[in-house]
């Protein structure tokens, strides 16, 4: 019997959960809303849906060998699963935060202005018309179009049992589409992991048990022990409860789940959100702001890339503050990166020797890119205490280098880990430009979205106790308002450096630099669950 | 017992109500009805007590029954309950409530039990300290200085705060010099009027930021500036 690994049936669950597809193998995607309109259809059209459903298996185990050319998953809304005829009592078992739906939980995300419900995409306008989330991720346009076709002919046959919803703005702004696009931003022929600031995006996703990972790869990414943050022994996988439904959670217990066990079982909560990045706004507050930061002596591009590495706690090439907190150094591992990943996936001409060296320089950059911590910087003086990642991921820095406040240093940020999923969309070339379509189809997948996003979006971005910072919030995501004379309010406090000569510097007539444009909460069965939900034999009884 | 925290006291009261109607109306009932229409905030009655901390005032109607096999009990009468933490000695503090709101104070307790023989500070004293009850555990929330030195310190973090951002951007907008810094500073110092605990000021139960800080500062920093140009 096996009595300490946890065992995820990765067949069972659906795919981007416990992998995500990856910029690179994915680079192009398509999120499609429908509405069932009977319900004998919406069932048959789950059905038919189901033979094309990715699973969380390893891609090249699940097609004879080779990798799908293109995904496809679904999700539900609460209004979905009652269309889809889910008794009574299953429906009643669901938790609170996904029964509301996102709109109506707007006070706690803080989706409030211009992030107020009344502004989103014409899809979100009617309660409870979304019912369906389709997901397409595919290597190639011609490969996303061919599955999106597909797909399409499915909801022919319905006949206006399900239809497919309208509404998401495109373009200038002034064009509606029938799909979310969702696309790796490229630069020079190649797709990025960049989002629109231009910072590289989803470097440390949260490694859980049962993921098959090995030791090296829970360096930064699983929960902190009390041993070095660069080492193997310095982290433990999470326990896959945190994150699909029906394991042992955090907390020693299955997380709540809806009943029966087998609608949940292998299942898991998303949570779908529309970000708009005002670059315009984001690029003119950096260049205005960095004038006066830091020794003025340095370069105009030092300075502003300093004080943007501030902002997230990275530099915009993924480089950590904490292991990296000057220019000099950031530059140098922005150029190992760019020679080690060149070798490795563009030049094909390379030895098997070269490959091996690149292969081996880019596993030790991506173990420095994740296995650090703050305890070395207490104050913040390399990381800021309010920078996005320090914030989103504090990595046990909120036991204050008192060593065993808690139990474990992850004592108070291990229930409130999130799996980033989603893509960047939009063209943001024109970067002066505020109200063209552009920003992240950010997507989180948790077992809980009160305990793990609700909080991480309520406590961590949009204020600032947890860190000693009163009510400040996160420079990029943060809710920023306006003062009574209609200026901008935002601020932060760039903490000083003594080694390196900087000043504390504050920054303040911040407007907000991300705006919600639509969302929801989606449940997301495993394929037994969809079957199941399919034929109609859901049955808590 | 523990009701004293450093300079911090906290004060449990229970006053008895009298079982009885007006005008169709319980009296307990009367009491919660002008408990909720006391004005809110700075200028609730508690706000003009001194030395208040935090105050609360409520109706206990009965105690609750926890489903069985507990024993299912009642209280003999409904209870004005007053709780308060603040600084100082407990005859200090009532003799300033008493001060301050006897008025407010006549007009709710002449529904309790035995207040009609209540004329005076010294029998009010006499008569809360009758009702006191001794709490088993008390923390104070806050420190356990004086509430204008509290109000105080909270105004000078806060104008400091707006000295610090703009002082900053002055320098930025070409102001250089630390003889520039220091009589701004100077202004600034004269501005908060630190020892004066009567002067500028956090106002008593204030509920958000005082626009007016901010404001004060920039004008006693631009105003200084425009004079010495």
């Amino acid at each position: 019997m096996n009595t300490r690994n946890t065992v995820l049936d990765l067949h069972d669950i659906q795919g981007n959960i416990v992998f995500g597809y990856g910029r690179w193998g994915y680079p192009v995607s398509r999120y499609l809303f429908f509405k069932i309109n009977n319900k004998r259809q919406g069932m048959a059209f789950m059905k038919s849906l189901v033979p094309l459903i990715t699973s969380s298996a390893p891609l090249d185990k699940q097609n004879n060998g080779t990798a799908p050319p293109a995904t496809t998953n679904v999700a539900f809304t609460y209004a979905g699963l009652r269309e889809l005829g889910l008794p009574d009592e299953s429906m009643r078992s669901f938790p609170e935060d996904f029964r509301m739906g996102m709109k109506a939980r707007k006070d706690i995300l803080g989706d409030d202005g211009p992030s107020a419900p009344e502004h989103w995409d014409p899809i979100w306008l009617n309660q409870y018309d979304v019912h369906v989330f389709l997901s397409i991720n595919a290597t190639s346009d011609t490969q996303l179009e061919q599955r999106y076709e597909q797909i399409l002919q499915l909801i022919d046959k319905t006949s206006d049992g399900v239809i497919l919803l309208s509404g998401h703005r495109d373009g200038d702004g002034s064009t509606l589409s029938d799909y979310q696009s969702g696309n790796a931003i490229v630069i020079d022929g190649k797709p990025t992991a960049n989002e629109h600031f231009h910072y590289v995006d989803g470097i440390s996703n949260p490694v859980f048990k049962g993921q098959g990972r090995n030791r090296a790869e829970t360096v930064g990414a699983g929960k902190p022990t009390r041993a070095s943050a660069t080492t193997d022994d310095g982290w433990e996988a999470l326990e896959a409860g945190e994150f699909v439904l029906g394991h042992k959670d955090e907390s020693g217990e299955y997380p709540i789940a809806p009943k029966p066990r087998l609608l949940s079982f292998n299942g898991s909560f998303m949570v779908y959100r529309k970000l708009h990045q005002n670059v315009g706004k984001f690029t003119s507050y950096l260049e205005m702001t960095s004038k006066h930061y830091g020794d003025a002596k340095l370069s105009t591009d030092e300075k502003q890339e300093t004080l943007k590495a501030k902002f997230a706690g990275r530099w915009s090439n993924g480089a950590p503050l904490s292991t990296y907190p000057d220019y000099a150094s950031a530059e140098e591992f922005g150029e190992q990166w760019q020679s080690a990943t060149e070798v490795l996936f563009y030049q094909a001409d390379a030895t098997t020797e070269e490959k091996n060296n690149a292969r081996e320089k880019y596993e030790t950059l991506k173990a420095q890119r994740r296995g650090f911590n703050y305890d070395h910087d207490v104050d913040g003086a390399k990381c800021p205490l309010g920078a996005h990642t320090r914030r989103t991921n504090p990595r046990g820095s909120l036991e204050f280098d008192t060593q065993g406040a808690f139990d474990t240093p992850g004592a108070m940020v291990n229930r409130r880990r999130i799996l980033r999923r989603g893509l960047p969309y939009g063209n943001s070339s024109d970067r002066t430009n505020n109200s063209a379509e552009h920003g992240t189809i950010f997507m989180v997948i948790n077992a809980s979205i009160e305990r793990q996003f609700e909080f991480v979006q309520q406590q961590w971005i949009n204020y600032g106790n947890d860190f000693k910072l009163s009510n400040e919030k996160d420079v990029l995501l943060g809710n920023h308002g306006e003062t009574q004379d209609g200026n901008p309010d935002g601020r932060t406090v760039i903490n000083g450096n003594k080694t390196l000569g900087q000043p504390t510097y504050m920054c303040s007539g911040m407007p907000r630099f991300v705006e919600t444009r639509g969302g929801d909460y989606f449940f997301i069965p495993s394929l037994t669950a969809l079957r199941m939900i399919a034929e109609g034999i859901i049955d808590p009884t | 017992m523990g009701n004293r925290f450093g300079n911090a006291y906290g004060l449990t009261v229970l006053i008895p109500v009298k079982p009885g109607t007006e005008n169709n109306r319980a009296y307990d009932k009367i009491i919660r009805d002008q408990l909720q229409s006391w004005p809110k905030h700075n200028e609730s009655p508690l706000a003009r007590v001194p030395n208040t901390y935090l105050a609360r005032v409520f109706l206990l109607q009965d105690v609750f029954y926890e489903g069985a096999p507990a024993v299912e009990e009642h209280l003999k009468n409904k209870y004005l309950v007053f709780t308060s933490n603040f600084h100082g000695d407990l005859d200090t503090y009532l003799y300033g409530m008493w001060e301050e709101i006897s008025d407010v104070l006549q007009v709710l307790l002449k529904y309790c039990f035995a207040f009609e023989n209540i004329h005076s500070a010294t029998e009010f004293v006499r008569y809360i300290k009758k009702c006191q009850i001794n709490n088993s555990l008390f923390f104070n929330g806050s420190n356990d200085k004086p509430l204008p030195e509290q109000l105080k310190a909270l105004y000078v973090k806060q104008a400091f705060i707006h000295f610090a951002y703009l002082t900053q951007h002055l320098r930025n907008q070409g102001d250089s010099g630390a003889v520039n810094l220091q009589q701004s500073f100077k202004k600034f110092v004269d501005l908060i009027d630190i020892e004066n605990l009567d002067g500028n000021s956090w106002p008593v139960a204030a509920t958000q930021v005082p626009v007016e800080i901010e404001q004060d500062v920039k004008a006693t920093i631009m105003g200084h500036k425009e004079v010495s140009k």
